[in-house]
């Protein structure tokens, strides 16, 4: 050791008192770059607690959280984004696929916090100082990780469609169904929407894997007319498909439908394969409409002898009578019906309960009664020469077409009314060659039609006439014609928050001359089959039934469903009704077979 | 009837009239749906009554220079008649025309009158008639014009 070493030292200290080189604070505030990948700000009331971040995300850096105050809303999870900061790598991922756009990343990166727990945060809903931050990483303008716009369907052209009764929708190839199924993000809020909770992202994973068998399955747990709702079901689903949040929705009701066409009604027995073991009780339906098929379908698997009584020749109710064949061809009616009744469901067609049988006689000679016989009865307009031979009701003209019979409508029409019922009669009427105008009291866009059934009616060469109210029908020269005089109507804001509603203009009133009128304002139901006694037991309400817990009603032998015991009054709401009763009527029957399940969940 | 007082005990009385009548055709209707749809219109005419008491007493006032929305329905509809199986459209035809023959009837005699408390009192249960029809029109617009 040499003496520098030995007084090196003690020359240290002559720095002790000089000015560090070092600051405080070793790092300086420098904002990100305009477009950094910081921290994760979400606008949860834009979210819709989708979770395609949660799933796409390759760390699994994301959980989905239960946040009260999203709870229960429309369409919605009421799920938001935890983060996990011990394992993000701010890739972006979550924020290219977010459905809602309601994710984004601030240019914040430094957070310094003693507990280490502030790591796992709910962006949104946790205070953070970086949410309300304008710079950092948004998805580019027209970016997306999946297609904006949904797969086209290949239509008939209106030219042809109008001359004849073929269906009109042509239906997706595999190319494009499998094109089409990879736009699904998976995230379920369809399934919570669909009234009978159908598994969708599921079946249209089915697709993906080219497993149309298993989709198929998957179908029949929750609803046995999927070849019918392919065509025509409202498709509630498609509404809050978030896919549709900045683009068009994926067409769930299209693929439903592809999965179906890929069999022929006699690949049903061996791709379902159900076993049916007979339990010895017996119930009796009334109406084989898409309420009692449906609880048929249920029923019948858990062992009931089912007996359908139905009025009409064939089954499916406002399906076979009401849908023209240009949206729900016979033959795929007749698949989802025969396969039911090849279970072994006994359907007594041309049997009107009142007047062939009594009701009182089901309630005797079955264990449990169910009652889905539908809304029949056209409603009245109550206006003026209503009852002017020449003014038909939508619902007979429909009636009539499916029968085969000629509606006798002429060349003329006037079809009142905006719902799906006018748009179909009027769009018979199209193909029958007759001039079809629609008087509609209130908007377009306020038609409880189908959208895309008031587009083809258009299309079709239908003529619709907005906020037009029909006042009076009077003789016109010819007895085969019947004059109809309507005012134009101004939509008023409904002081109470309602719609706007449709008020009379007496000083713009038209008449105009028709071969027809055909009124199809709405239905009501037939209950003449029960006796005032049993009216006095059972609740109903402005001609509905208010049934309970799986669709019970007040009376222990009798569930109800369907169109008359529902607000929604379509097919999938049918459908669900009568699952939902085949379930209750299963407890109501076979209560000891729950007791014992709900003390093993306990 | 020439002073306010007269008037509105005439109106409290075909108030009562109205509940009386709801309740009656309640008694004939075969279900209980329609039983209670009926003698839920006659609660409502006994609302109206009390309003009508409490102007009465001073402790309410009519306000006749409102504007009530007219949506016209029940001017062009037929007349229907009364029977054991009333449905809820022809309930609120019923009610709808009620209220428009009161309207008319307070609106006309209000017309005749010189300006005064009295023709005040007319006018104001003339709207008060007027927000009953619009009452069971919005009603009918709802419930039975749905896919109208």
């Amino acid at each position: 050791m040499n003496l520098k070493d030995l007084l090196s030292p003690f020359f240290v200290w002559q720095r002790a008192f000089e000015k560090p080189y070092t600051t405080m604070r070793p790092i300086q505030d420098r904002p990100g770059a305009a477009a950094y990948r910081g921290f994760h700000i979400n606008i949860a009331e834009t979210c819709i607690g989708c979770g395609s971040c949660h799933t796409i995300c390759q760390n699994e850096a994301i959980d989905m959280v239960a946040v009260e105050e999203f709870a229960g809303r429309p369409g919605d999870s009421g799920l938001r984004p935890r983060f996990d900061y011990g394992r993000c790598c701010w890739c972006a991922l979550c924020v290219d696929i977010c459905t809602a756009s309601s994710l984004r990343m601030s240019n914040e990166y430094t957070w310094l916090t003693r507990d280490p727990t502030d790591y796992h945060f709910t962006a949104g809903v946790d205070e953070t100082s970086w949410q309300e931050n304008e710079l950092g990483y948004r998805r580019a303008e027209g970016y997306r990780l999946f297609p904006e716009k949904r797969v086209e369907m290949e239509m008939l052209p209106a030219d042809e469609s109008v001359n004849s009764f073929e269906e009109v929708v042509k239906g997706y190839s595999e190319e494009q169904a499998k094109k089409e199924a990879d736009r699904c993000v998976e995230c379920g809020i369809c399934v919570a929407t669909c009234p009978a909770h159908m598994d969708v992202p599921d079946y249209i994973h089915s697709i993906r894997d080219g497993d149309y068998e298993k989709g198929l399955q998957l179908m029949y747990r929750t609803n046995p007319f999927p070849a019918t709702c392919g065509r025509i079901c409202t498709r509630r689903c498609e509404t809050v498909c978030p896919v549709g949040i900045d683009g068009e929705p994926v067409a769930i009701r299209w693929l439903k439908r592809f999965i179906v066409d890929q069999f022929e009604a006699k690949d049903y027995q061996r791709i379902l394969d159900e076993t049916i073991t007979d339990n010895g009780k017996k119930v009796a339906i009334i109406g084989a409409g898409p309420g009692g098929m449906s609880a048929a379908y249920y029923l019948r698997k858990k062992g009931y002898a089912v007996t359908v009584y139905e009025s009409q020749q064939t089954a499916g109710g406002m399906l076979r009578y009401g849908v023209p064949s240009y949206r729900l061809p016979d033959d795929d009616l007749d698949k989802d019906i025969d396969y039911i009744v090849s279970l072994g469901v006994e359907v007594k067609y041309n049997t009107r309960i009142g007047e062939d049988i009594k009701f009182e006689q089901l309630l005797k000679d079955y264990d449990s009664v169910f009652m889905s016989t539908g809304l029949s009865v056209p409603s009245n307009m109550r206006i003026h020469g209503e009852d002017h031979p020449r003014v038909l009701s939508g619902l007979q003209v429909l009636a009539d077409v499916a029968n085969g019979r000629d509606p006798g409508i002429g060349k003329k029409v006037a079809v009142i009314g905006g719902g799906n019922v006018a748009m179909d009669a009027a769009r018979v009427s199209r193909r029958y060659g007759a001039e079809v105008t629609i008087l509609y009291r209130r908007r377009i866009s306020e038609m409880p039609a189908d959208e895309e059934e008031i587009h083809e009616s258009q299309e079709e060469g239908c003529i619709i006439v907005q906020k037009a109210i029909p006042v009076e029908l009077v003789n016109a020269e010819s007895q085969q014609q019947v004059s109809i005089r309507w005012g134009e109507a101004e939509m008023v804001d409904d002081p109470k928050g309602g719609r706007p509603r449709p008020v009379l203009q007496e000083d713009r009133m038209h008449t105009e001359t028709y071969d027809s009128i055909i009124s199809a304002i709405g239905q009501g139901s037939n209950l003449d089959y029960i006796s005032k006694e049993m009216h006095e037991q059972l609740e109903i309400e402005w001609g509905k039934f208010t049934p309970g817990e799986y669709q019970h009603t007040m009376l222990e032998k009798i569930f109800v469903g369907g169109d008359f015991a529902n607000r929604t009054a379509d097919a999938i709401s049918a459908i669900e009704d009568g699952h939902h009763a085949a379930r209750g009527i299963d407890r109501y029957l076979n209560p000891a077979a729950y007791i014992e399940t709900e003390q093993q969940v306990d | 009837m020439n002073t306010v007082d007269e008037i509105l005990d005439f109106a409290i009385d075909q108030e009562q009239q109205a509940a009386d009548f709801y309740e009656d055709v309640a008694q004939r209707a075969e279900t209980a749906g329609m039983k209670k749809i009926l003698l839920d219109f006659s609660e409502e005419e006994k609302s109206h009554k009390r309003i009508l008491q409490d102007v009465k007493a001073g402790e309410h006032e009519l306000t006749p220079e409102q504007e009530v929305l007219d949506l016209k329905i029940s001017d062009y509809l037929v007349e229907v008649e009364i029977s054991d199986n009333i449905t809820y459209q022809d309930a609120l035809i019923i009610a709808m025309k009620r209220e428009r023959a009161a309207y008319e009837l307070y609106s006309d005699m209000a017309a005749k009158v010189p300006a005064s408390h009295l023709k005040e009192v007319l006018e104001g249960l003339a709207i008060e008639e007027a927000k009953h029809k619009l009452f069971f029109e919005a009603e009918y617009d709802e419930r039975v014009l749905m896919d109208n």
